[in-house]
């Protein structure tokens, strides 16, 4: 009896004694989940144009993080670090899309996907080589994020909202209506999408695939830029950011591979529920770190009832 | 025909030369961890350890006339790797620096078998310290039980019973080494009437640690100790720092007190306090004489920041434990070229006396300890490390774990290994 209490009564009666704190718990959930949905988004995009579940999404967050404070410490204003980080994920994009996919185009997904493999081995290598292993800070104020907190006092509580998360969450959700007015409203958005349609319609009608490709990988990068300074400005850039790509995955398995919807949508309510989950019943009950598992398990029950995930389209082959 | 005549002809100067090579050099590889999200940690103290070695080389000509060849094995903190690179390496070797209490229970009972020390400096399983089971393995200066006896005395002000009715967290990361200091944690709350809350961190959650500090908010313990590794530290601290928790109630174990997590966060983490075997003492001689004979001369990197770092000053007294067993076995078999076997009977001869740690240069930088046959730790005690803002600074007098209360529970977790891993050998010649 005491056990069900604590599993169904006492988590909300917590909640309601305490609504400044579980205003807290649910707003670090939210930036957490719009931070998942950043990494999820740039496994998505270029998994809808090309069918290759891109495994270098995570070191790519690093790799952007590194070039742009490694710019910064040998004496680049900070803005134009930003815009030469920038270049380099185009330079990344172009030439993993000639070196590494072209050659390999009409191959097996599983080639394409081990192909990645190789370049996360690459970038980790050639980090490593360049900017060393050391953990570094993040430029946060010389880009002109404010770092201090606003303090809010509902209910009587307290409710500490830092200045960097509240930009962290508008730049993820300006970049994401970019992202979606760009696939809808503009002719390359549109030859993007179609790829994700039907590969060889849009090859037919004259898009190329090549440029569609270098596009998609520049996008991931700008994405990962993005991350890597919002997780950055958390806890400094080192090689340990590329871990937080593993939480993208239980995000891809919820909201499907192929939706954009479903990675924004999944992000949010895995970075929430999780957060919810782990303070009112993984820590009292299961001595805490649910976070490690629970977005896998949410997922995989999701699965259960739609293999495709909440968003993923449903792919009948006839044989 | 010819060819292959000169070809194995060759081949055979080259072997002969080669053996002659490797009998005059003793091999000591490093499981190194220069990669992934560990490395803010490992860089700095590889590299200590390895200028250390160099420093000897160029200065002495080895130890004893006998070259040091120091070696790294990649492992990236991962104990699968960590086990493939002991290994790879134990063939020649006369000790293993495993560096993860992970990689060091796995390759424990392996040690046996293959005759062959660990030296784990600061790390590892705390039993380790009896000698008499553990007869392979080595974790001088100070052990996690006794860090976690001395964090306990320094906020119990000496007196263990004012911790009664307080509520001390332990943040650790969940992996063998965050949870090494637990029992000792049950067992001091149950003894003092503290109340003891564990929170884990996991590996993915090491750089977004809300949950766990919403949990502290929540909880709000007298105090937090951390036992934190590589950008578990700097996570923690940021959050630490977002929620004002009070920086003066929260203390870490040796390797959560790193400069290069901390200058990031510069004055908002002042008055964070780390306990540490090893105090920064850029002053000291041996740092001189590194930056004569390895900087200087073009070989190593380390920059002027990182050699005023604990962890980088840390890592030079590790090979400076290494180097000094060494000798000690040299002494004792009266021959340079030691093996593994003889090298263990140097390091349960360890006389860090202050007179020796001056000889070697090392003044300020680590307190006097000595270990034996039954003592392989030696137990030194350490100070208590506050940040300023910009660098670390004795905070304390030396302080000593309380041994009178560690002492049983490392007799009785040690019999209780060697019972699990039953037959287990037992040095009875101690």
């Amino acid at each position: 009896m005491e056990f069900l209490s604590k599993v169904f009564i006492d988590p909300f009666v917590d909640m309601v004694a305490a609504p400044d704190f579980l205003m807290q718990v649910v707003w670090e959930g939210l930036v957490s989940g719009v931070l998942y949905a950043l990494i999820a988004l740039g496994f998505v995009l270029i998994f809808r144009s090309s069918r290759i579940f891109n495994f270098a999404q995570g070191i790519m967050v690093v790799f952007a993080a590194l070039t742009l404070v490694g710019l910064h410490e040998v004496g680049v204003p900070a803005w134009i670090s930003f815009a030469l980080t920038l270049g380099v994920m185009f330079l990344l994009a172009v030439g993993i899309e000639r070196v590494v996919l072209r050659p390999l185009v009409g191959q097996p997904d599983i080639i394409l996907f081990m192909a990645t493999i190789g370049i996360t081995l690459f970038l980790i290598g050639g980090g490593e080589l360049i900017f060393g292993g050391e953990n570094k800070r993040m430029i946060t104020e010389e880009l002109g994020i404010p770092t201090g907190s606003v303090v809010l006092e509902p209910f009587g509580g307290l409710l500490i909202l830092e200045q960097k998360d509240i930009t962290a969450v508008i730049g993820a959700v300006a970049l994401v209506v970019a992202l979606l007015a760009f696939l809808n409203y503009t002719r390359m958005g549109r030859a993007v999408r179609a790829l994700g349609d039907d590969h060889q319609a849009a090859l037919s009608v004259g898009i190329s695939l090549q440029t569609i490709w270098v596009l998609v990988w520049f996008i991931a990068g700008i994405i990962a830029l993005v991350t890597g300074i919002a997780w950055g400005s958390r806890a400094g850039v080192s090689f340990a950011l590329e871990i937080i790509a593993l939480k993208a995955l239980p995000v891809l398995m919820l909201g499907g591979l192929e939706s954009i919807t479903g990675a924004i949508i999944g992000g949010l309510a895995i970075g929430v529920l999780e957060k919810l989950f782990e303070i009112y019943w993984g820590q009292p009950l299961l001595g805490g770190n649910t976070e490690a598992w629970f977005a896998y398990v949410l997922a995989l029950v999701v699965l259960l009832f739609r293999p495709q995930g909440l968003f993923g389209e449903k792919i009948i082959e006839r044989v | 025909m010819k060819s292959f005549t000169k070809l194995v002809a060759a081949s055979v100067v080259a072997a002969v030369t080669a053996g002659a090579a490797a009998a005059e050099s003793i091999y000591v590889p490093n499981l190194s961890y220069r990669t992934g999200p560990f490395a803010a940690t490992g860089i700095p103290l590889m590299n200590g350890q390895r200028d250390y070695i160099a420093m000897l080389n160029a200065r002495d000509g080895g130890i004893g006339g006998i070259e040091i060849e120091y070696d790294e094995c990649e492992t990236g903190y991962s104990t699968e790797k960590g086990v493939e690179c002991y290994e790879k390496t134990k063939g020649t070797a006369v000790v293993t620096q495993p560096w993860s209490t992970g990689i060091t229970l796995q390759v424990l009972p392996q040690t046996n078998v293959d005759q062959i020390p660990i030296l784990a400096p600061g790390y590892g399983f705390s039993p380790m310290s009896n000698g008499e089971t553990f007869q392979w393995a080595f974790n001088p200066p100070a052990s996690y039980w006794d860090a976690a006896s001395m964090i306990l005395q320094y906020i119990a002000d000496g007196d263990m019973s004012n911790l009664a009715g307080k509520k001390i967290a332990h943040l650790h990361l969940d992996h063998p080494y965050g949870k090494e200091p637990i029992p000792l944690f049950e067992a001091m709350a149950e003894e003092h009437g503290f109340e003891f809350l564990p929170i884990p961190v996991g590996l993915s959650e090491m750089q977004n640690q809300s949950a766990q500090w919403l949990q502290i908010r929540r909880e709000r313990p007298d105090n937090v100790i951390m036992w934190g590794w590589g950008a578990m530290n700097a996570g923690a601290l940021t959050e630490a720092v977002k929620t004002r928790y009070p920086m003066d109630q929260f203390i870490g174990v040796w390797w959560s007190g790193h400069d290069g997590d901390l200058v990031a966060l510069g004055d908002d983490a002042k008055g964070y306090k780390s306990i540490s075997w090893s105090a920064p003492a850029p002053d000291a001689p041996v740092m001189a004489a590194i930056q004569e004979q390895v900087i200087d001369a073009g070989k190593s990197d380390v920059g002027a920041d990182e050699l005023g770092w604990v962890f980088y000053q840390r890592g030079i007294l590790i090979s400076a434990m290494l180097a000094e067993g060494i000798r000690k076995a040299q002494v004792i078999h009266g021959e340079g070229d030691i093996d593994a076997v003889q090298l263990r009977d140097g390091l349960a001869s360890l006389d860090f006396t202050q007179e020796r740690i001056d000889e070697m240069g090392l003044t300020g930088m680590i307190a006097p300890f000595s270990t034996s046959c039954t003592d392989h730790t030696g137990h030194s005690g350490g100070w208590m490390l506050e940040w300023d803002g910009s660098q670390f600074v004795k905070a304390s007098d030396l302080l000593q774990a309380d041994r009178d209360a560690i002492e049983p529970l490392e007799a009785t977790a040690a019999a209780a290994y060697a019972e699990a891993n039953a037959p287990w050998p037992m040095n009875d010649g101690c």
